[in-house]
């Protein structure tokens, strides 16, 4: 079969159906499809035993899902723990749904037009479905004032809607949450429905949409999307979305605020935060450090990024416990207080949201922000104060300081100057901002000098647990075909899908070679690392393999400036000449490649 | 650590959230307008006046972070309160609000009272000439739109203002002067900005010369004094 012959593939070897994408060229592909897909997807690399047994076993689930993208999705059911009785069927679920809507809407007055999202949403399959392709939404001067009746507004890739318990609009990805109050009310009954017969919501699934639910503490969270994302991967994104809320108003105040009133309207603690809100969910879509949840790390010479650490280290002052450099939007370097090494690293989670939040929010380089703000992974119910403060005129290398204490802005600011005054004296300001040319953070998978490696994400698993670093990977810009929003988003549904099949909840994968319309990718997981890759259409399944190993190989010859590899922290009490060092010492290998 | 300048006087922007505090304290600092976004928690900037450091801390006017208003106002000697003069709400919101927050600045505290976005309403027609300095290239573009009614007047300001020295349990002779006090700005066209934080900035330097007197400490703490040279050196550095 095709798997004998990749060179053939890539003209009919849909291994998987974009049905946003499918527009002219072959839309009854999917007959034609399922073939291809199977052998396809088994295809393993004969140099990972074990991923021939996984992929073996694999196949009998690959065929359907691959088939069906969306409306097959059949393991939804059984990771759906809560969900019982008959919902074991879509259509069941789907039936049950639909008769929700008409049931609350004659009992509840706050779903008098229900009627305005039943039709769409759960139903919609058929009048969106065909016509389903990415249009081009006009361009309305900003979201907020989008008119919800429209058909552009449906036809957005992913709508997100957070909600309270009582069914008040929190917030909307388009449009004013104000015009969707009905909307969001059809949404509540939904969940309460399901939560009165002791269960909760998980999803609805759709021909071409699932709307995903999640349900944290007195906020709903909700996710109506047109992607290839799986079920687990747009909960994630509601997750990410309900914890930026928490590092703006911690967990215990919204408890606390929904139990004395249950009809409050978190709006007007949130107002001015949409933006954040925006922000990260256009960046959740198309940067991979929240998919991979892990941080990825500015390129710098590992001798650089040391005496970075090493001037972190010193400007240290009581009761700070994280110092965070980042550049373009990049870590360079992050210090931690030691004894809250000890108990607790700082998640990636929490630092993506830092940067969102920071990004998001007006500075110039004069100013220096204090600013409580909450790391809802690291503890979801207390406020850090974080100092925040650009180096730079162009406002490209930000320093973080997260302290305990509210009151020490100015001895936080004073380890500001310090550092700056070490940064100016040694030059690392200068070598930071030249690190690239300031419109490319990272760099360009030339570098790797394969010519049909057109894009990777690589991220390191074997990292010792003494060292409670951060989850890190790397990953080059996008380049040429992936410039346009369209095409990005293209590139990532196939990472988000080969991503879904190797975290598959039911039958994980090891090893995935997928061949799509306009690029080939390979998946690989081993105990030492996660690598997503794309190719140019034509490389060969041999040319692939071929490409891996050089990759692998420049990775390894680049680790110390791709990634942390010696996390530096400080001691508790502010004394540089005691700091502890970050570990150096024991040279071991950190085995970052040790099994290469 | 002794040669870091410490701020002689404390200055805090308040206000209701999207009023132009921000667009303010940047048309001065940096002599620009720039579409900003929402402020977390404050931002503090150091202006070199004479031979003071002047901090002036821009706080998030968010709801969210309400409960810090009285941190960044502790202990300072002016507090800009600034509405929009097209939303009568925003005026409101800062006796019903902001108020309160004032507690902790130092008792001799000033006020001063801004409406800002002037250059969105029917009076604009006034500002090129006033302000025909002004650094913006095309403060034209501005007036092209429609203008609405203006809905603050600098009465209902001054009349703030009066109540505010009522809060304060301070007599109105003793305290500057309430037309002196009330300002209407555009951070946009830069249309008064600079006279209003040159007016306080003069105003601040009294006090932190009395304050030296007294050997009170304004913010943290205050640990070296440049000996007071000239009493004014004019304008900024």
């Amino acid at each position: 079969m095709e798997a004998a012959d990749p060179d053939v593939p890539p003209a009919k070897g849909e291994g998987l159906e974009i049905p946003g994408e499918q527009t002219g060229p072959c839309p009854t592909e999917t007959d034609g499809d399922e073939p291809d897909s199977v052998p396809e997807e088994l295809c393993a690399i004969p140099a990972e035993p074990d991923s021939v047994v996984e992929e073996a076993g694999a196949e009998p689930d690959s065929v359907p899902e691959d088939l069906g993208t969306i409306p097959a999705e059949p393991p939804a059911p059984q990771s759906n723990g809560p969900l019982s009785t008959a919902d074991g069927k879509v259509d069941a679920r789907e039936e049950l749904s639909d008769k929700e809507l008409s049931d609350s809407a004659s009992t509840d007055n706050v779903l008098e037009d229900s009627s305005e999202f039943g039709p769409p949403a759960v139903a919609v399959g058929g009048s969106g479905g065909p016509a389903g392709e990415e249009v081009v939404v006009p361009a309305v001067t900003t979201h907020r004032d989008e008119d919800v009746t429209a058909e552009s507004w449906r036809k957005r890739r992913k709508h997100v809607f957070v909600l309270s318990e009582a069914g008040k609009p929190i917030y909307s990805r388009y449009g004013n949450e104000e015009a969707l109050s009905s909307t969001m009310g059809v949404m509540m009954a939904l969940v309460s429905f399901i939560q009165s017969g002791d269960n909760a919501i998980r999803s609805i699934c759709s021909d071409d949409r699932k709307l995903v639910f999640v349900q944290q503490g007195p906020l709903v969270l909700v996710s109506v999307s047109r992607t290839l994302q799986s079920e687990q991967q747009l909960r994630q994104e509601l997750l990410y979305v309900y914890y930026q809320i928490i590092s703006m108003l911690t967990q215990v105040s919204i408890t606390r605020i929904f139990e004395r009133k249950k009809n409050y309207d978190l709006r007007r603690l949130l107002a001015g935060s949409e933006k954040i809100l925006d922000r990260l969910l256009n960046l959740v879509e198309s940067d991979p450090s929240f998919l991979l949840n892990a941080v990825r790390c500015l390129p710098l010479p590992a001798s650089l990024r040391d005496s970075l650490g090493a001037l972190l280290q010193k400007a240290i002052t009581s009761n700070l416990v994280f110092s965070i450099l980042v550049a373009r939007s990049q870590l360079v370097t992050t210090v931690q207080e030691k004894t809250v090494i000890e108990d607790c690293r700082l998640e990636p989670t929490d630092l993506h949201l830092l940067l969102n939040l920071i990004s998001a929010t007006s500075a110039f380089q004069a100013g220096e922000i204090w600013t409580p703000i909450c790391l809802p992974r690291f503890n979801p119910d207390g406020y850090f104060y974080a100092y925040i403060s650009y180096l730079d005129a162009e406002c490209t290398v930000c320093l973080i300081l997260l302290s305990t204490d509210k009151e020490s802005f100015y001895s936080v600011s004073d380890c500001k100057k310090r550092i700056e005054e070490g940064m100016r004296t040694q030059g690392y300001l200068q070598a930071l901002s030249a690190g690239g040319s300031s419109q490319s953070p990272s760099y360009s998978v030339g570098l790797v000098g394969v010519p049909d490696l057109r894009h990777f994400m690589y991220k390191p698993l074997d990292i010792p647990e003494n060292y409670r670093q951060l989850p890190q990977f790397t990953s080059p810009e996008l380049e040429s075909p992936y410039h346009s929003e369209r095409e990005r988003h293209r590139l990532f549904d196939l990472y988000h899908y080969l991503h879904s099949r190797i975290h598959s909840g039911c039958r994980p994968l090891r090893l995935i070679y997928h061949v799509a319309a306009k690029e080939t990718l390979l998946a690989w997981v081993t105990s030492k690392f996660e690598l997503y890759t794309c190719f140019s259409p034509l490389v060969t399944k041999a040319g692939a393999i071929n490409v891996l190993t050089k990759l692998l190989r420049w990775i390894k010859k680049e680790e110390d400036r791709l990634f942390i590899r010696y996390p530096p922290r400080y001691s508790p009490t502010p004394n540089p000449g005691k700091s502890v060092k970050g570990g150096r010492s024991d040279g071991a290998e950190n085995g970052f490649f040790a099994g290469l | 650590m002794g040669r870091m300048k410490k701020p002689d006087g404390k200055v805090v922007l308040l206000g209701d959230m999207n009023v132009g505090k921000t667009s303010l304290l940047h048309r001065y600092m940096e002599r620009r307008f720039q579409d900003t976004v929402s402020t977390v928690g404050g931002a503090f900037y150091l202006k070199q006046w004479g031979p003071y450091n002047v901090s002036i801390w821009d706080t998030a006017g968010r709801e969210q972070f309400h409960g810090l208003g009285s941190m960044y106002c502790r202990g300072a000697a002016a507090v800009i309160l600034t509405y929009d003069v097209n939303n009568v709400q925003s005026l409101i919101e800062l006796e019903d609000r902001f108020l309160a927050l004032t507690d902790s600045a130092s008792t001799d505290c000033i006020f001063a009272i801004v409406g800002n976005k002037v250059d969105l309403t029917d009076e604009c027609a006034l500002l090129p000439e006033t302000e025909d300095e002004s650094r913006s290239k095309k403060p034209i573009t501005s007036c092209i739109t429609a203008k609405a009614q203006k809905q603050v007047h600098v009465e209902d300001a001054v009349a703030l203002y009066k109540r505010i020295l009522k809060y304060k349990l301070l007599d109105e002779k003793d305290a500057p002067a309430a037309e002196k006090m009330c300002f209407e700005t555009s951070a946009k066209t830069g249309y008064k900005v600079d006279y209003l934080f040159e007016t306080v900035f003069d105003m601040v330097v009294p006090l932190i010369l009395q304050h030296r007197a007294e050997g009170l400490p304004q913010t943290v703490d205050i640990s070296i004094y440049k000996p007071a040279k000239q009493a004014k050196s004019g304008c900024c550095a």
